[in-house]
């Protein structure tokens, strides 16, 4: 736009020699900043733009790869009202995130917390408590497959055995799979929010705590009235963050239950694979993907109020 | 939040807050020791607290590098012995021998370094134009890569996969992509749809926002191309940044499971995450083949991290603002 205001005889004629000259560098500028930026707008509006509007057409139809797509009006929605699957994937969806988001966020509070302080050897620690969100979530989720062995060697079953608790069938039991579950995401989640955290407390301005230490507020003190109300923003961010991240687990359910046993841990995105690739109903599958494109949407209006709310430090 | 890194920063040295003290009030001094031996013995206690926590973050981990190393008669022992008691290597060559892991480590190492390059290179180009060139698509183009951003991959991944599946004139396929199976089960369908990330454009465009504008302005001024601006003079100064790009990349190109999973059916082309998921399946009984499979396919992600920790956390820090 500061092209056109700039230069005001650019579209009378055609480009001659002398007139390119002395728009020059702005023309070449703008150039360049459109060649520059091209591959990957095009990429994108390729790999996504493109996509995503096919996907909202294609959940108006009925499509199972063999016959052509036939425009079915919105019964793919009305059938995903129906299905009561879906709704306990979506359920199951909110129950992980409701339960293990708050457990991973406290404990990575107190990690980062004790880990901002000067302690010796703090780096290790956070290299191991940021370890498991470094490696593949299939490698994760086999870790934890053979830790829930029901085989009395599976070490949870081991450290079961110690205390005679008889070998458990984590992760074949209706009502211990999704707990089972759960843990491995509070484990595998501390570490990015932990780093998040970390980040935030170095914001925090030291003098608010010498000033306490000479009102002699112990530490527990502190943690209450100075480092969580400090963090909100933070807290706020990771919270939203975390939620988007959980509507988009996949690997570990595909590895750990395969959303069994009787759906007890389906999940949104496992039920859209289901749907489409073991299933072949791309329509519906489609409509699922929109539906949870939809859920994504709000959560992420949520984040960029957040976000934007604290973007003024 | 791009630019300074968490665990980089030099601890804050209670020693070194002494030394500066000597300005402030006299009366402290008296306090302050006292707080310091208050400070120590939490410092202890935290101490152990971090240690017990820390033990059990990385049992997992032990319990993978063990279980990869045991003897199967001793898993199944009951109760089996926490330490292995005769450490076999052989069960990685007898993993290796069981499933081809070297071929698909080697594509997984492909597969992320194509991912790196090509973020590397198209991200950058349009990360420097977002950041310093004026023109009059700019603002679309941004808000654009916002949106993208936002996007999950699992809205999309119906028609990117109907899209390599029906790509015209490849696999068989005619000129409006029938009849055959277009990119699947191909390095296309592997790297094209993934190449460039909106979320490093982004990532670029920060780090750039940050270099001096002034210096493209005497470039210019020196008759420097516009492109030669870019290649030669800025993104030099965002080494950087070019390197978490290039790591995180590489990353995800490495952890990626569900889009490989899907458009790849040869043994030839499986990456290392799809490997171990189908080996699951050929050797459930064989927990300590498992864990070895796993270990090959954990441990390069975790030596890289411990590499290049700062650049991956940096990354990580910014990550968080997706």
């Amino acid at each position: 736009m500061t092209a056109s205001t700039t230069s005001p005889s650019a579209p009378v004629a055609a480009p001659t020699a002398p007139h390119r000259r002395r728009s020059g560098p702005r023309a070449a500028e703008a150039r360049w900043g459109l060649i520059l930026a091209a591959p990957a707008a095009l990429h994108t509006l390729i790999w996504i733009g493109i996509p995503i509007v096919v996907a909202f057409l294609l959940s108006l139809t009925a499509y199972d790869v063999v016959t052509r797509p036939e425009f079915n009006g919105g019964a793919n929605y009305v059938r995903i009202f129906q299905d009561s699957i879906f709704w306990k994937a979506v359920l199951n969806n909110v129950i992980i995130a409701g339960v293990g988001i708050p457990i991973s966020m406290f404990l990575a509070l107190v990690f980062a917390v004790i880990l901002n302080r000067a302690l010796p050897g703090r780096g290790v620690f956070r290299v191991m408590v940021f370890l498991p969100h470094i490696t593949a979530t299939v490698a994760v989720a086999m870790i934890w497959l053979w830790i829930y062995s029901p085989s009395s060697s599976g070490l949870m079953n081991t450290v079961l055995g110690v205390i005679g608790i008889g070998p458990l069938p984590f992760l074949t039991s209706p009502t211990l799979a999704l707990p089972a579950v759960i843990l491995v995401t509070i484990w595998q989640g501390i570490g990015l929010k932990m780093l998040i955290y970390l980040a935030a407390l170095q914001g925090v301005n030291e003098e608010l705590y010498e000033a306490s230490d000479i009102d002699g507020a112990n530490f527990v003190q502190k943690f209450f009235h100075i480092t969580v109300p400090m963090l909100r923003p933070a807290t706020f961010f990771i919270l939203v963050t975390a939620l988007i991240a959980n509507f988009q687990t996949f690997d570990l359910i595909y590895i750990l239950t395969e959303g069994g046993p009787a759906n007890a841990t389906n999940v949104v995105t496992y039920r859209i694979y289901q749907t489409a690739f073991q299933e072949f109903r791309f329509g519906l599958a489609s409509a699922q993907s929109i539906i949870l494109l939809l859920m994504l949407i709000v959560l992420t209006f949520f984040s960029r109020r957040i976000v934007g709310g604290t973007d003024g430090d | 939040m791009v630019t300074d890194s968490p665990t980089l920063s030099p601890a804050a040295d209670p020693t070194r807050v002494d030394v500066s003290a000597p300005g402030r009030h006299p009366d402290r001094s008296v306090r302050q020791t006292s707080l310091r031996r208050q400070k120590r013995v939490g410092n202890a206690l935290m101490l152990a607290f971090l240690v017990i926590a820390a033990l059990i973050m990385a049992t997992p981990f032990l319990w993978m590098a063990l279980s990869a190393m045991r003897d199967p008669s001793e898993m199944a022992k009951v109760p089996m012995p926490l330490i292995p008691q005769d450490w076999r290597l052989e069960n990685f060559a007898e993993t290796l021998e069981r499933a081809p892991f070297g071929i698909y480590a080697r594509n997984s190492f492909i597969l992320a370094s194509a991912a790196a390059i090509l973020n590397v290179v198209f991200a950058s180009a349009c990360g420097y134009s977002l950041a310093k060139l004026r023109f009059a698509a700019s603002k679309f183009v941004f808000a654009w890569t916002v949106a993208c951003i936002m996007i999950p991959f699992y809205a999309t991944v119906i028609p990117v996969f109907l899209m390599v599946r029906h790509m015209p004139l490849f696999g068989g396929n005619s000129i409006l992509g029938q009849g055959g199976i277009g990119w699947i089960d191909s390095w296309w369908a592997l790297i094209v749809p993934g190449a460039v990330s909106p979320f490093m454009v982004f990532l670029f465009r920060q780090f750039y926002v940050g270099t001096p504008t002034e210096l493209i302005e005497a470039a210019r001024l020196d008759g420097v191309s516009e492109f030669g601006i870019y290649s030669r003079i800025i993104t030099p100064l965002i080494k950087p940044g070019l390197l978490t790009v290039a790591l995180l990349s590489f990353e995800a190109g490495w952890n990626n499971f569900l889009w490989p999973l899907l458009v790849t059916t040869s043994e030839n082309l499986r990456v290392i995450q799809v490997g171990i998921a189908s080996f699951r399946q050929e050797a459930t009984t064989d927990w300590h083949l498992l864990m070895a499979g796993t270990t090959m396919a954990a441990v390069p992600m975790i030596v890289l991290f411990l590499v290049f920790q700062r650049y991956f956390v940096q990354g990580f820090a910014a990550s968080g603002i997706k």
